[in-house]
């Protein structure tokens, strides 16, 4: 549906690099990455806001690159809802009805439709700066919904909400999604928004795009060691091949050894990625177990990490395993406890080589 | 005014009529009062030497400020400082919106210290600049005057002088109020159907009026003010500050006196009330 195709552009001292990427009707893409990644300026990009050095904008194949926004039916959102506050709720709703030219009944029922879809009705007259963060974040959304985008862009939408608002919008953002059959394009950077609403995903990383593909694909299996630490990937080792029987293979990491499930050929540089709840921890020296990693090392801290606690252990590589405040009880780990670390070999997803392009 | 209103008006949050006699009270803010009072002072000392003087000769000063030459100035003044300010909101409000948008660069400061020129002019120096190019063979005077429009000794040449002195007053507090209006508000008007022109009179300039209407009494202020540089273009006809030296150099001290008090009086009321009603403009949360 909206293609970028090798985009390049710059805004002052920052640049987007090379960016290509393709969102499909109907999906719900997000777009993350770490602050100041050049995420909310291609979202403005999308939006027609900045016009690319390089590249094109395709919209149903046909190039938008110099269309100017007004003329694209993108609605933007952004984090900090940009309600015009000389104007009610309902002028607000109404902006871009009454630009279209609408009659003034017309407008008013959408308006009204609006404000009762998204449970305001009592706001209408009230003015942008006397409402509240989430009753101001339903306004904007249907303000910009109200014109009938065929994609909606929203900027870090939930980022400043309470935990309860935020729950209800995300609600509201897949039912929108769901009942409208809208094209959303989301810039986060909680994986967690991604996970539950997101069909598909981009990472940019400093102006580039270093992954692209289905949000699974990108947080389970990362093809960068850089997307796997932003995905969050609580261990991610470098090593080197040392042998490989059969697919299991054998890698060094800063003179451990590591078992693991990848293809990659002795003498092939990898990375290894472990998620923290795939790392299991013991007492005993010799534990039973079929892990076919087991590193001994001292707990050099933990940290609460909502019900589960971060456990950081020194095996000669920090190695963080995730476990449950009853497990840590339980077992009475605390800090210089010596353990076990114990990894199963296909619990680690390996990144062979120095994979530099997008996913 | 008592010393607790003032107080209680310049420092809302701190002090409240009842509440600043119960607390201790502030000594850094006392001694900000009393420095600050010097300058009040020292106003407050001289319109009550004017005022004193006058009153005592009620008949006199109603003569003259009743004279058609008086009343007749005054609102030529008035009517020029305003001239200048609409024609200042015609032209310097898209230069302020321009300077607001546009990235910092060479050619931005360079335009922005030209603007600022009438601020660090002597205003003869000023009033020279406008002489030589509005003067019937001016670079642009001759022109003008060629199609009817003269400068010398005309109201044009008036509004003009006023105009010069005055306008960066208005395009810097116009530029200000510009960039106190968010981008990304003009990004989303723009995003729901809005051209830029759209945008600028619908979300920009309502935003703003607040900053246009400051600027514009700052402005207007200046530029009845103007003397220097209005009398070497345009001595006649009489705008007040030209009267007043007039009738200074000519009838004396008493008749200029009362004119100089006069349009204190009619200056200070038309101020107070423009300054009264920004209080009204710009406010968009019903809460306040």
């Amino acid at each position: 549906m909206i293609e970028f195709d090798r985009v390049s552009l710059s805004l002052g001292q920052f640049a987007l690099k090379d960016v290509s990427l393709t969102i499909n009707e109907g999906d719900y893409y997000f777009i993350v990455g770490p602050s100041g990644a050049g995420k909310t300026v291609m979202l403005e990009a999308i939006a027609g806001l900045h016009q690319p050095g390089q590249g094109r904008v395709l919209l149903r194949g046909e190039d938008i690159t110099a269309t100017p926004p007004e003329k694209r039916r993108i609605g933007l959102v952004y984090q900090d809802y940009s309600l015009f506050p000389h104007m009610t709720v309902s002028d607000n709703i109404a902006f871009g009805l009454r630009l279209q030219g609408a009659k003034a009944d017309a407008v008013r029922r959408e308006v009204d439709a609006l404000l009762r879809q998204f449970g305001i009705e009592h706001l209408a007259e009230r003015h942008p700066l006397t409402l509240s963060g989430g009753e101001q974040q339903r306004v904007a959304l249907a303000r910009s919904i109200a014109v009938k985008p065929d994609i909606l862009l929203l900027d870090e939408p939930l980022s400043a909400l309470d935990p309860v608002t935020r729950e209800k919008f995300m609600q509201d953002l897949a039912r929108l999604h769901r009942e409208r059959h809208l094209t959303v394009v989301q810039v986060s950077h909680e994986r967690s928004e991604a996970r539950r609403l997101g069909t598909r995903m981009a990472v940019i990383i400093d102006g580039r795009l270093v992954a692209e593909d289905r949000v699974a694909t990108v947080l389970n299996a990362p093809k960068r060691p850089d997307v796997a630490r932003f995905v969050g990937i609580e261990n991610v080792l470098e090593g080197c091949v040392v042998e490989n029987a059969g697919g299991l293979a054998v890698v060094d990491v800063a003179g451990l050894r590591f078992e693991a499930v990848t293809g990659a050929a002795p003498g092939e540089r990898v990375s290894l990625c472990i998620r923290g709840q795939d790392v299991g921890i013991a007492l005993s020296e010799n534990p039973a177990s079929s892990s076919r990693n087991a590193l001994s090392g001292t707990v050099a801290g933990l940290v609460g990490n909502g019900p589960l606690v971060d456990v950081r252990v020194d095996c000669g590589v920090a190695i963080n395993a995730l476990l449950t405040e009853r497990s840590v009880e339980e077992l009475g780990i605390r800090p210089g406890s010596g353990v076990v670390v114990l990894i199963k070999a296909s619990a680690i997803h390996v990144i062979a080589g120095d994979a530099g392009g997008p996913d | 005014m008592k010393m607790a209103t003032l107080l209680k008006d310049l420092f809302p949050p701190y002090a409240s009529l009842s509440g600043w006699s119960r607390r201790r009270t502030d000594r850094c803010i006392l001694g900000f009062c009393l420095l600050g009072s010097v300058i009040v002072g020292i106003t407050v000392l001289a319109l009550a030497n004017i005022a004193i003087t006058e009153l005592a000769d009620p008949v006199h000063l109603f003569e003259v400020a009743t004279s058609s030459e008086v009343v007749g100035s005054i609102l030529l003044t008035f009517g020029a400082g305003l001239n200048a300010v609409l024609l200042l909101i015609l032209f310097g409000t898209p230069l302020a919106y321009v300077l607001a948008r546009s990235q910092p660069s060479r050619k931005k400061e360079m335009v922005e210290s030209i603007i600022d020129i009438p601020l660090i002019l002597p205003h003869t120096v000023a009033g020279l600049l406008v002489y030589l190019l509005f003067m019937r063979r001016g670079w642009l005077g001759a022109p003008l005057s060629d199609v009817g429009l003269a400068f010398e000794d005309a109201y044009p040449g008036t509004v003009v002088a006023m105009l010069f002195v005055a306008s960066p007053f208005y395009i810097n507090t116009m530029r200000e109020g510009f960039e106190k209006v968010p981008v990304h508000l003009e990004n989303v008007a723009r995003t729901l159907g809005a051209t830029r022109l759209q945008t600028f009179w619908k979300v920009t300039l309502p935003l703003s009026f607040r900053h246009m209407y400051n600027g514009s009494i700052l402005a207007w202020g200046r530029a009845i003010g103007e003397f220097a540089a209005v009398i070497m273009i345009a001595y006649y006809p009489f705008i007040v500050s030209t009267l007043i030296y007039y009738s200074f150099t000519t009838d004396g001290i008493r008749t200029s006196r009362s004119i100089a008090f006069t349009v204190i009086i009619v200056s200070f009321a038309v101020f107070l009330v423009l300054r009264r009603l920004t209080r009204y403009v710009g406010r968009y949360d019903d809460r306040v």
